[in-house]
C-alpha cells in the first residue's frame, strides 16, 4: 500500500506543471474550502464560486508557497483573503436558519443507519441550532471556531492563518464557545 | 441521545470553567454539524479552470517574450539605420582630434617638467642656506625670546587689572 503524497509534494508537482497533482490538491481541499467560505457567505453557490476563486489564486501564487510551512495554513490564508475581499464589497453579517436552508444547508449528517427517528430528529435540530448559533457569532469568533472545530487546525496554525497572536486565538475560542453556550441555552438547549 | 449528552457535558464544562474538557466536548459536538459538500462536478470544473488559467498565462508569457524580442530587434535595426552616419562621423572626428592633440600634450608635459626641475633646484639651495646649525640656534633663540615676552606681557596685564579692581 503506497503512502499518498503530502500536500507539499503535490504543490511542488503542480508547480512543475502536473495536471494530476493540481487535480489531486483540488479534490483534497474542495470540501474544506467550500465549507470554510460557506460559514461566512451562507450561500452554497457563492461559496463554491469563491472557493474556486481561492483555488485559482492558490495556483497562481503557488511559486510563493514555502514547503517548510503547512500547506493547509497557507491555503486557508489565501481562501480567507478571497472571502474577505468579497465580503468587503458585499457585506454579510448574521443570518437566520431559514436563510441557511435556502443557502444550501441540508440539516444533520448524522449516522442515519444506527439512530432512531427520534434521535435523528433531535440531532438534526441540535445541528441546526448549533449552525444557527454559529451564524450569529461575530465573524472573527466564527472564523476561529470553523478553523479549530471544523478543519481541526491547531492554535498555532490558526494564529498563522489569521495573523493573530496565539493567546488571542485562545481567547477568541473561549469567548466564542461561551457565546455559543449562551445562545443555545437561551434557545432551550440547556441542561434538562 | 448521545449528542444531547455531549451538549450537556460541554455546557457543564463551560459553566465550570474547565477549558480542556469544554474544548474536547465541543469538538465532539461540532463534528455532528453537517459539512456542505460541493457539487459533484466542482473538482472537475475547478481543475479545468485552473488548467485553462495556467494555459492562458503561459500563452501570455510566450506572446510577451515574442513581442519583447520583436520590439528589441526592430529598435536595434531602426537605431542602427538612424545613427550609423552620425556615429561614423563622431568616431572619425574623435580620432582626428586625438591625433592632433597628442604632440601638444607631449610639448606641454615637457615644459611643465622643466619648470618643476627649476623650482626643485631653487628650493634645494634655499634649504641648504637656511638649515645651518648657527642659523637654527638663532631661530630657536628668537622664538624663546618671543614666548618669554608674551608671557611677561600677560602677567603685566593681569597685575594691571587687579590694581584697578582694588581701587
Amino acid at each position: 500500500m503506497s503512502v499518498p503524497p503530502s500536500d507539499a509534494e503535490l504543490a511542488k508537482e503542480a508547480l512543475a506543471g502536473s495536471d494530476a497533482a493540481s487535480r489531486a490538491l483540488v479534490a483534497r481541499y474542495a470540501t474544506p474550502a467550500v465549507n470554510f467560505v460557506f460559514r461566512f457567505v451562507h450561500d452554497r453557490a457563492l461559496a463554491e464560486d469563491l472557493a474556486q476563486e481561492g483555488f485559482l489564486r492558490v495556483f497562481q501564487r503557488l511559486n510563493t508557497y514555502d514547503p517548510e510551512r503547512k500547506f493547509s495554513s497557507w491555503f486557508f490564508q489565501v481562501v480567507r483573503n478571497v472571502t474577505i475581499d468579497h465580503l468587503r464589497v458585499n457585506r454579510l453579517a448574521t443570518t437566520s436558519l431559514d436563510e441557511l436552508k435556502e443557502g444550501g444547508f441540508e440539516g444533520a449528517a448524522a449516522d442515519k443507519t444506527s439512530s432512531s427517528p427520534e434521535d435523528l430528529a433531535g440531532q438534526g435540530e441540535l445541528a441546526g441550532a448549533l449552525e444557527q448559533a454559529l451564524a450569529r457569532l461575530r465573524p472573527e469568533y466564527r472564523e476561529v471556531v470553523v478553523l479549530r472545530y471544523q478543519e481541526g487546525l491547531t492554535h498555532p496554525e490558526i494564529s498563522e492563518i489569521l495573523g493573530l497572536p496565539s493567546g488571542t486565538v485562545k481567547t477568541y475560542l473561549h469567548r466564542a464557545r461561551k457565546e455559543l453556550a449562551s445562545i443555545l441555552s437561551s434557545k432551550g438547549w440547556g441542561p434538562a | 441521545m448521545q449528542d444531547r449528552e455531549q451538549l450537556e457535558r460541554w455546557l457543564a464544562s463551560e459553566a465550570a470553567g474547565q477549558e480542556d474538557a469544554a474544548d474536547a466536548a465541543f469538538a465532539h459536538l461540532f463534528a455532528a454539524v453537517p459539512k456542505v459538500e460541493p457539487r459533484a462536478e466542482f473538482v472537475e470544473l475547478t481543475a479545468a479552470r485552473v488548467w485553462a488559467e495556467r494555459a492562458r498565462r503561459r500563452r501570455f508569457a510566450v506572446l510577451g517574450w515574442a513581442a519583447a524580442v520583436v520590439i528589441a530587434a526592430a529598435g536595434s535595426l531602426a537605431g542602427y539605420a538612424a545613427a550609423a552616419p552620425a556615429g561614423a562621423w563622431a568616431i572619425k572626428t574623435g580620432i582626428q582630434l586625438m591625433s592632433h592633440a597628442m604632440p601638444w600634450l607631449f610639448a606641454y608635459a615637457t615644459e611643465a617638467m622643466n619648470l618643476w626641475w627649476v623650482a626643485a633646484r631653487v628650493g634645494n639651495h634655499l634649504a641648504l642656506a637656511i638649515a645651518t646649525p648657527p642659523r637654527a640656534a638663532g631661530l630657536v633663540a628668537v622664538e624663546l625670546v618671543g614666548i618669554f615676552a608674551f608671557f611677561a606681557l600677560q602677567r603685566l596685564v593681569r597685575w594691571e587689572l587687579r590694581g584697578e579692581a582694588h581701587v
